[in-house]
């Protein structure tokens, strides 16, 4: 019974038009995975989820998921999928508990089942305190949790969630990914996309998805790895003419600012950074900081971004 | 079917109905008002246009027809004056809305039976009040002649049995007597419950304006439980309205109710469930509430004016505004609450017309359901 390939993309295509959102992508999550989906704007991220929820139509390719052909019956897998949209859906007219409710008997969840799981979700979504409030007259983070509680309810095996935490403040996005962690470790499915690379640290595997392909798939680890060399920190009084300086040396493989500061990513640390040091007083710039530091998503993610950009 | 996922929608759009103001006006308050607003528009005569006279007869005559003239609250005597430039002055001033100038023969051929000398002038920039006092002066003046007439018969010694007088009989447009159009106000009914079914367009256009649309969709309600649920809740604040507005007609208007109240309840739930489906098509199509509520308007609205016959009679239209007429559920229901109101006929006399809304609403239904996919693209 139990299906290991809990979701399976087959060559999914979507096109808009002549444009193509999803291009030919093939993906298979396992049961129980915490999938982590980035890429820029506009890579597909949003039409790839919107198609899992079945709320999009399949140009070509098939999509198995938790043992349903979504190609053949979008309708029939709605009841095990948690959806939850990029941007706020709830209605705002009605009260933190109304909106439970609604979306508890969409999903045919019984008035048993409602009242026993409620107030499981609302102490989790950390709502107990606004049962009564009206959704519009929350703030953006409690909107996302009450969001994501209004798609916990029927207790989904898979849950699809569109940059949930987009618009969130810091302390309610820490908050949002210990209970998405909670799901996964109780063996619940996620597919999350995140603009944010810490986040996609804390998935079990990432998929990056760029023009409709998912071109890296990986756990974070491996990604972090794939970027081939090693990251210098360099804080000077002048980043502009430093980058200048640096970019054009041996082995400097790519330049990205961040702020005042200017990871190097070279072939070799241990070889280069000496190079740029000298480099740079040579110039006269004062060096602020300089220290070799571990490659992080986001310069793995930017790197791989150019690269992609570079290609085509 | 799940009527559990209806329920669901039904509880929802109520409690949207009942907490959001616009909503609620719409729904449950501007039936009621604009149909006041429009019986009273129809029911109230023009009154007191102010006129101007030149008398240049100067006679008995004369003075006994400005004084017929002016005996009515239909036509005001501004000034009596002499002079022409002063009435040209004042039209232009729009301080008068239409002259009267006496020849200096009225009297005399009003005498000698060669019709009467008078000259009318209207404020041309003003056509509805301008043909009123045209219209009310010429009465005003046919009746005094015909007096006058008769004082001359009778003069000469012909009793007026032994003539077989002409019965003309203006029956006026405009409602002389004041009395408020009652006949009007049953027909009205099925234009201001085409508001409702503005909501129903405008519930399913919000969906996908707020973004819920997309929430809802990943659901797995069907497409026509959403639809019901849509429409239902909508159909009973219709029925709110289908209550008040008989009371104010009894109470206000003293518009009579023949017929059979229940009887009227059920076709007005036919009606509505009808009417209200056509709000559903709207709403399936139109993404954006702006856009639903425009299109309402055209398809709703002035239609219901136009060719429901309410106004002007069907037999009139040209054969393609007939042809869509039928298929507008207001101009059945518009003949159900004539019929129920003035007549006093039932279901035994109506039930045509209740199966062509019954038709018509499910086909409307059938339609939206249709084109209404359960997908955002």
């Amino acid at each position: 019974m139990a299906d290991k390939e809990f979701i399976k993309i087959t060559n999914l295509t979507r096109k808009f038009k002549e444009n193509i959102a999803l291009d030919a992508v093939n993906l298979t999550i396992q049961e129980g995975e915490l999938f982590g989906l980035v890429g820029p704007d506009g890579a597909g991220k949003t039409t790839l989820l919107r198609t899992l929820a079945g709320l999009l139509g399949i140009t070509g390719g098939e999509v198995r998921e938790a043992g349903f052909e979504l190609h053949k019956n979008s309708e029939a897998v709605k009841s095990k999928i948690g959806y939850m949209a990029q941007e706020f859906s709830l209605y705002g007219k009605l009260s933190v508990l109304e909106n439970l409710q609604f979306f508890g008997e969409m999903y045919d969840v019984s008035p048993a089942q409602q009242k026993e799981r409620i107030p499981g979700l609302l102490a989790f979504a950390q709502l107990t305190d606004f049962t009564d409030r009206r959704a519009a007259k929350l703030s953006g983070g409690m909107k996302k949790k009450l969001a994501l509680a209004c798609t916990l309810l029927h207790q989904p095996p898979i849950l699809l969630l569109d940059e949930p935490t987009t618009g969130v403040d810091p302390v309610s996005r820490r908050d949002f990914w210990n209970i998405l962690n909670d799901l996964h470790l109780r063996g619940t499915t996620i597919l999350v996309s995140t603009p944010y690379m810490d986040e996609a640290d804390r998935c079990s595997r990432v998929g990056l998805i760029y023009e409709g392909k998912i071109v890296e798939c990986d756990s974070p680890e491996i990604i972090r790895n794939k970027i081939g060399g090693e990251v210098i920190k360099v804080v000077t009084h002048d980043w502009q003419i430093s980058r200048e300086i640096i970019l054009p040396l041996k082995g400097t493989l790519e330049v990205q600012t961040y702020g005042e500061a200017l990871h190097i990513l070279v072939d070799s640390a241990d070889k280069r950074i000496n190079t740029i040091k000298k480099t740079l007083q040579k110039n006269n710039i004062t060096i602020v900081e300089m220290r070799v530091i571990k490659p992080r998503m986001e310069e793995a993610f930017i790197s791989l971004i150019r690269r992609m950009s570079k290609t085509n | 079917m799940s009527f559990r996922h209806i329920w669901a929608v039904v509880r929802k759009e109520l409690q949207h109905i009942l907490r959001d103001r616009g909503t609620f006006m719409l729904v449950l308050v501007t039936p009621t008002i604009v149909l006041l607003l429009m019986t009273y528009a129809l029911a109230v005569d023009i009154q007191h246009v102010p006129i101007a006279l030149v008398d240049y007869d100067q006679s008995a005559t004369s003075r006994k027809f400005i004084q017929q003239i002016t005996a009515g609250d239909d036509l005001d005597l501004f000034v009596n004056t002499r002079s022409i430039e002063e009435i040209e002055e004042l039209l232009t001033r729009g301080k008068i809305k239409a002259a009267i100038i006496i020849g200096p023969s009225f009297s005399e051929d009003l005498l000698a039976l060669r019709g009467l000398s008078l000259q009318i002038i209207i404020d041309g920039t003003e056509p509805e009040t301008g043909g009123f006092a045209v219209d009310h002066i010429g009465w005003r003046a046919e009746s005094f002649a015909n007096d006058i007439l008769a004082d001359q018969i009778l003069a000469s010694g012909i009793p007026l049995g032994s003539l077989q007088p002409i019965d003309l009989r203006i029956r006026s447009w405009y409602n002389p007597s004041l009395e408020p159009r009652v006949d009007l106000l049953p027909g009205l009914l099925s234009i201001v419950l085409g508001f409702p079914a503005f909501s129903v367009a405008l519930t399913l256009a919000r969906e996908h304006e707020h973004r819920t649309m997309e929430q809802l969709l990943a659901t797995p309600i069907t497409r026509i439980e959403l639809l019901l649920g849509k429409i239902i809740p909508y159909i009973l604040a219709g029925l709110v309205n289908v209550i008040v507005i008989p009371l104010i007609a009894l109470a206000w208007f003293n518009v009579p109710f023949n017929g059979n109240f229940l009887e009227f309840l059920l076709l007005s739930v036919i009606f509505l469930f009808a009417e209200l489906s056509m709000g559903m098509i709207i709403g399936v199509f139109m993404k954006s509430q702006s856009a639903a509520l425009a299109l309402s308007f055209l398809v709703v609205l002035f239609p219901g004016f136009f060719l429901t016959g309410i106004f002007f009679p069907i037999a009139a239209l040209p054969e393609m505004a007939r042809m869509e007429s039928l298929f507008l559920p207001g101009t059945h229901y518009a003949i159900i609450t004539r019929g129920v109101f003035l007549t006093g006929i039932g279901l035994d006399v109506l039930w045509p017309y209740a199966i062509m809304l019954i038709f018509l609403g499910l086909a409307f239904t059938g339609i939206a359901a249709l084109f209404f996919k359960k997908k955002l693209a």
